[in-house]
Parts: C-alpha cells; sequence; structure tokens
C-alpha cells in the first residue's frame, strides 16, 4: 500500500491564481492590433472619399466635416482603447494550468489546467509572421467557449510553450501501460 | 456462428428496409411540397385530372426506384482487423464511413411508427470525435441490432477501465423506475407553456399564410372580429385567453404522452437504458461516466403535485449540440424516483454544503433593464406615437410593473450556487426553478469576469465550462470567487479521476 494521508485542506493555504505575476505580451504585438485598425480605417475614409466625389451634395458641407472628425475621434479612441487594453493583456504558465487574463472594462481571466486540455496550436498570421510573432490556442473538450488563445508571443517562446503543454498533456506513456496490467491482475485475483 | 451474426461481411439492412426508405423518402417529399400540394387539393376540380394523377404516379415511382437503389448500395460491416465499423452507402456519390470501435459513445436502438409497423428498427452511433459523420442504419431486425449494439459497445467498453463493474453486474437488464401516465398527465399540464404556445402559434400564423395565399375565406375574418366585438371588451379578451391556455394544455399533454409513453429506466451491465415513446419508440444508452451536467427543474404547481423533469448533459464535442440533442430528459419523476436517478448516475446524493448568494447589485441591475428600462421606452413612444391615453398607460404599465416586479424578485431569491467537496449546484429561476449539479472534477475551464466599476464592491462572476455545457454564476462576491476557483482547481488538478 502507497502512503496514504488525508490531511484536511485548507482553503487560504492552496496556491492563488491572482497572486500570479502575469507576463505581459510582446510589444511588437500591438503592431499587428494597430495595422488590422489601419485597414479599417482606410476602408472607411475610402468608403467616404467615394461617396465625397461622387455625390457631393449628399450631405452639406458643415455635415461633411463632422462626419470627417466623427471618423477621426472614433479611430483615435479606438486607438487609445487598444493601447490600454493591451496593457491589461497578460498570461502566465503554472506547474499544472495556464491562466490568461485581459480586457479593459470588463477584466476576464480564463484558467485552463493542463489535464483538461485536449490538443494544442500554434497560429501565425500574416502581420505576426513579418514579425516573428505568433500564438498559441488550447483547446479542451468544453466547447468553443472554454478555448484560450493566447496571442503576441515570439515564435521561440511559442513553440517552447506549445512543446511544455504537448508534455503536459500527454506525458511519457511508461507508468500508463503499467497501470492496466496491474489492474487487471487484480482483478482476476478477486475472480478466483 | 451463424451467418445472421457475423459482421465481418458487408451486408445489407433487412429487406422490408426498402419500405422505411420508401415512405422517409416520401414524407420528406410531402413535407417540401405540401403548399403546393394544399394549392392543387383546392383547386382539384380546375386541374386536368390525368396531368394530376400521373404526376403523382410519377413522383412515387421515382421516389421507389431511389429507396430500392439506396436499399441496395447501403452495407455495413465490422472490420475487425482495424476495429472500425464501417457503413457503405450512395447510389451515384459514394460514401463510406468508418467508425473507430473505440470511439463509439452511444448506440440507440429507436423505431418510428413505420419502422413499427414494418417490424425493423433503427440503429444509431454516437461518435465523440468532433467530426460529425454519425451513422445510422435505419432497418434493422431487433435481434440482429441488439447483438450488433452488443459488439459495438463491447468493443468500445474494451479500452477503458470500467470492467470491474461488468463482472459484478448479471447480464439481464433490472427494470428501475417506471414512470406511469399519471405523472406524464401532471407534467404535461404543468411545462412547456411557452414552447408549446410557440408551436400553436407558428401553426395558426403558417396556415392563416398560405389561406391568404390562395385568396378563400375558409374563415371569414370579420364574422370573427364582429362576434368579438359584440360581446363587452373584457369577456372577449377572456373567451381569446382561455381558448388559448386550453390549446397550449391539450398540445402539452399530448406531446408528453407521445414522446415519453411508457418511459423505462433499466440497468444494464454499466449503462442505463431509456426507452420510451408512444408511435415511435426510442431506445438510449447513458453512460454515467459521460454524464457532465444534471438539470433538475420543478415549478410551483409541479412542487404541489410532486413531479419533477430532469435532463442529462452527456459529454459532447459540438456545444451547439450540447442543447437539443445530447440532453436527455427524464420527465415527470417523484422525488424519491429523483434521488434513486441522481445515485445511479453519482454513486450517491448530491449534498448542497456551503451557501453564496449574489449580490443586491443583481436585483438592481434586472429591476433597471427589465423595468426602468422598458416603462422609459414605453414613455418615448407613446408620447411620439400617442397609442393609448396616459390613464390606459398607467393601467398598463403598473400591470407590467408588478408582474416584471415579481418575476424579477422570484429570480434574484432564488439564485444561489451550492459548494461541496463532490459537488457545485447552482439553482436559479423564477417560475420555473433549475437546479444544475455537476461535479469539480468535470471542469475543463474557469473563467473568472468583472467590470471595472465592479472593482470598488468586491463583485465579480464566475464560469464554469464542462463538456455539457457552462454553468455561469454572477455578480458575487469576488473574493469568494477567487477562493472558490482556487479550489476547483486544486480539485481538477489534482484528481485523477477520468472526467469521460
Amino acid at each position: 500500500m502507497n502512503e496514504f494521508s488525508n490531511n484536511p485542506i485548507e482553503i487560504d493555504q492552496l496556491p492563488k491564481f491572482e497572486e500570479v505575476q502575469l507576463k505581459g505580451l510582446h510589444p511588437k504585438y500591438i503592431n499587428v492590433l494597430l495595422f488590422n485598425f489601419l485597414l479599417l480605417f482606410i476602408l472607411i475614409i475610402g468608403g467616404f472619399s467615394t461617396l465625397f466625389y461622387f455625390k457631393k451634395d449628399a450631405f452639406s458641407s458643415t455635415t461633411w466635416i463632422l462626419i470627417l472628425i466623427g471618423i477621426l475621434v472614433f479611430i483615435a479612441g479606438l486607438i487609445v482603447f487598444t493601447k490600454l487594453s493591451f496593457n491589461k493583456k497578460g498570461y502566465a504558465f503554472r506547474e499544472h494550468d495556464t491562466i490568461y487574463k485581459s480586457g479593459l472594462i470588463s477584466e476576464t481571466t480564463t484558467i485552463i489546467p493542463f489535464n483538461r486540455v485536449q490538443h494544442v496550436a500554434l497560429h501565425q498570421g500574416f502581420i505576426s509572421r513579418k514579425l516573428g510573432l505568433a500564438s498559441i490556442e488550447l483547446f479542451t473538450a468544453g466547447g468553443s467557449s472554454s478555448d484560450l488563445e493566447i496571442p503576441g508571443l515570439l515564435l521561440a517562446d511559442a513553440q517552447i510553450i506549445k512543446n511544455l503543454v504537448s508534455q503536459k498533456i500527454n506525458p511519457p506513456k511508461k507508468e500508463e501501460v503499467i497501470e492496466p496490467f496491474s489492474n487487471e491482475s487484480f482483478l482476476t485475483a478477486e475472480n478466483e | 456462428m451463424n451467418k445472421s451474426t457475423d459482421f465481418s461481411q458487408p451486408q445489407r439492412q433487412s429487406l422490408p428496409g426498402i419500405l422505411v426508405m420508401f415512405a422517409n423518402s416520401l414524407q420528406k417529399t410531402v413535407r417540401a411540397l405540401w403548399p403546393m400540394l394544399l394549392l392543387w387539393l383546392v383547386k382539384f376540380d380546375s386541374l386536368n385530372k390525368l396531368v394530376f394523377f400521373g404526376s403523382i404516379a410519377g413522383v412515387v415511382i421515382i421516389i421507389g426506384v431511389i429507396s430500392y437503389l439506396q436499399y441496395l448500395f447501403f452495407t455495413f460491416h465490422i472490420d475487425e482487423e482495424n476495429n472500425e465499423f464501417v457503413i457503405q452507402k450512395g447510389v451515384f456519390n459514394k460514401t463510406r464511413i468508418t467508425i473507430q470501435l473505440h470511439k463509439i459513445q452511444q448506440v440507440n436502438i429507436n423505431q418510428s411508427l413505420i419502422q413499427r409497423l414494418v417490424g425493423v428498427h433503427k440503429l444509431e452511433i454516437d461518435t465523440a470525435g468532433s467530426d460529425k459523420k454519425e451513422a445510422s442504419i435505419s432497418a434493422i431486425s431487433h435481434d440482429l441490432a441488439t447483438i450488433l449494439k452488443e459488439r459495438l459497445i463491447n468493443h468500445s467498453q474494451q479500452e477503458t477501465i470500467v470492467d470491474s463493474e461488468k463482472v459484478a453486474i448479471e447480464e439481464s437488464p433490472t427494470s428501475f423506475i417506471k414512470i406511469g401516465i399519471l405523472s406524464l398527465v401532471k407534467i404535461g399540464f404543468t411545462s412547456n407553456y411557452i414552447k408549446s404556445f410557440a408551436l400553436i402559434f407558428v401553426f395558426f400564423t403558417t396556415i392563416i399564410e398560405n389561406l391568404q395565399q390562395l385568396n378563400t375565406d375558409v374563415i371569414n375574418e370579420d364574422e370573427v372580429t364582429n362576434y368579438l366585438d359584440a360581446l363587452p371588451n373584457i369577456t372577449s379578451f377572456m373567451i381569446v385567453v382561455g381558448i388559448f391556455i386550453v390549446l397550449i394544455l391539450i398540445v402539452n399533454l399530448f406531446r408528453t404522452i407521445l414522446k415519453y409513453f411508457d418511459f423505462t429506466i433499466q440497468k444494464s451491465k454499466q449503462a442505463i437504458v431509456l426507452s420510451y415513446g408512444l408511435l415511435s419508440t426510442k431506445n438510449t444508452l447513458l453512460n454515467p461516466n459521460k454524464v457532465q451536467k444534471i438539470k433538475i427543474t420543478q415549478n410551483y404547481f409541479q412542487k404541489k403535485l410532486d413531479v419533477t423533469t430532469i435532463g442529462v448533459h452527456q459529454a459532447s464535442s459540438d456545444v451547439e449540440k450540447v442543447k437539443e440533442k445530447d440532453q436527455i430528459e427524464v420527465p415527470g419523476c417523484s422525488a424519491s424516483e429523483r434521488d434513486i436517478i441522481l445515485n445511479l448516475l453519482l454513486n450517491q446524493l448530491p449534498e448542497k454544503g456551503k451557501k453564496y448568494l449574489p449580490n443586491w447589485r443583481k436585483f438592481a441591475v434586472n429591476t433597471f433593464f427589465l423595468l426602468v428600462v422598458p416603462v422609459l421606452i414605453s414613455i418615448v413612444i407613446n408620447y411620439k406615437l400617442h397609442f393609448v391615453t396616459w390613464n390606459e398607460w398607467i393601467l398598463y404599465t403598473s400591470f407590467f410593473a408588478i408582474f416584471a416586479i415579481v418575476l424579477i424578485w422570484f429570480s434574484f431569491k432564488n439564485y444561489k450556487l451550492f459548494v461541496s467537496n463532490d459537488f457545485i449546484i447552482k439553482q436559479n429561476g423564477a417560475w420555473d426553478i433549475d437546479t444544475i449539479i455537476i461535479e469539480p472534477y468535470k471542469i475543463q475551464a474557469i473563467e473568472t469576469q468583472q467590470f471595472f466599476w465592479q472593482k470598488p464592491a468586491d463583485i465579480g462572476s464566475v464560469r464554469l465550462s464542462t463538456a455539457g455545457g457552462t454553468v455561469n454564476f454572477s455578480t458575487t462576491n469576488y473574493s469568494k470567487v477567487k477562493q472558490l476557483t482556487n479550489y476547483w482547481l486544486y480539485q481538477v488538478e489534482t484528481s485523477d479521476k477520468n472526467w469521460m
């Protein structure tokens, strides 16, 4: 028989996820986010300028100026918001789980234990590739709502993390092979 | 081993299966074309009879030929070498479905009305994979189906380590619970009002729409309106409401009895077998290990009548699918039957443990969004458009306000979370009170969430994801949420129990 202990668990003594020092995303990642907004910006400006070019009298000139100011304010707000929320994003890998925190208005912390991860994926978008960044996605059996994507990692880091998690999910097989055997012999012994 | 139980060779379905396929295709065609058929029936006199019956006969013959070909090209077998179950089908587009035996989760044997008439059964195979190629054999004799099911299940369970129970419990399934017609009547009268209302509503609107398209006056609208107008306002209102209530009750009753007639729960080997249905019998296998979430629903009437509904969510890879298909419902069990079922699924009765309540702000926020905002909107609309006089507006609004505040209050009052060592129990609902039970080691991911304005008040929410759906508990003490999260993480990370 193995050494067996059954001490009461002090909930306050458990490791606290909220006290873990989170690591921020790579500073370059903000360029990826800003580039996405640049696309949006070009699209909006492009749309309104074609309208302006072909149908100038759709709005009065003051309205046109207001629209321009509105777009600029909207974009500026988005950029400020992105910067602030970028600073809020952070991740950590503990021995047994992953923590990812994000959100400016609504602060969300997602925690996935490694022994519930089904598989890991490494993604690299077009711009991320240019910047040498990658993102890691952890999939669980809980469906898309409980999958976790950590963006803005250096490619080298992402690969290390991916290997680490893969190892945690599928630990070296040795122990697993032995277990069912011992289990079976136990069963047959009982039957006899 | 005789020929009929040898599954290593590809074999066809049983011959009467052609009839089943024929009926299915016919049903599909009729369903697709029913507005047209209705149109034809109405204009029957003005149609060329020869063309009419000719085209019908043509369609029937085509469906017949297709059904025969489908039958001819549909084969299934077990590939012993690769441990796979293989189905081949398709007349022009050949499809080959292979399912690895150890991935098979559930094998169901069902029987629809047509299949019952012909004397065959339908065998459905559920897999755990994310790919949606679920296989089904639509016509197979009962004996063959049972043998095949045993083979598939036994194969699939060789890998898991749950053999110990198999040895202990003998072959013949023992009957556990039978839900009588009286319980079904009770459930039928006390639940699913909204669903039945929606059904009736959809039914009537489609019929009326179709009738309007046909330009017929089967129902003389003026007559009905005149008749109702002749009565005092309140009385006509009462009549309409009364008719609706009676209709809903009748529809509810019929739906419940049709669906759940002769509901039997049996325990065989390591799985639980549920069978039910009046016209089409369903036979579902439930594996307690795969149960992720249990939902017990009861409202005030049902409490007085001692009936509850239990919904069991099993592990599923597809979140959308979780809601409808993978929930297995046990309608109308009494308190003692409920305890037996819970014992069967969880091996013990869930204890409630420590209680957590929401913050009073939840009540305030709900009141604001569900009562104050709608009232303000109605003021604005009425101010602009003058739908009703302000006196009437006060009358209606106070009705609405009382109704809303009572609902909000009860849903706040019933919103509770209980945490014990082995269970997490969440209770919510204003009228139908749901009690959701999950086991901590079946949690897949935990998410805590807090709005920035909630920080000073130390309020936040938590969401637990399981493979059978999520559980939310919002606007409660955030420090306690964090403490619980740490505790649940500890439980998940130290548990070596298989969550599935």
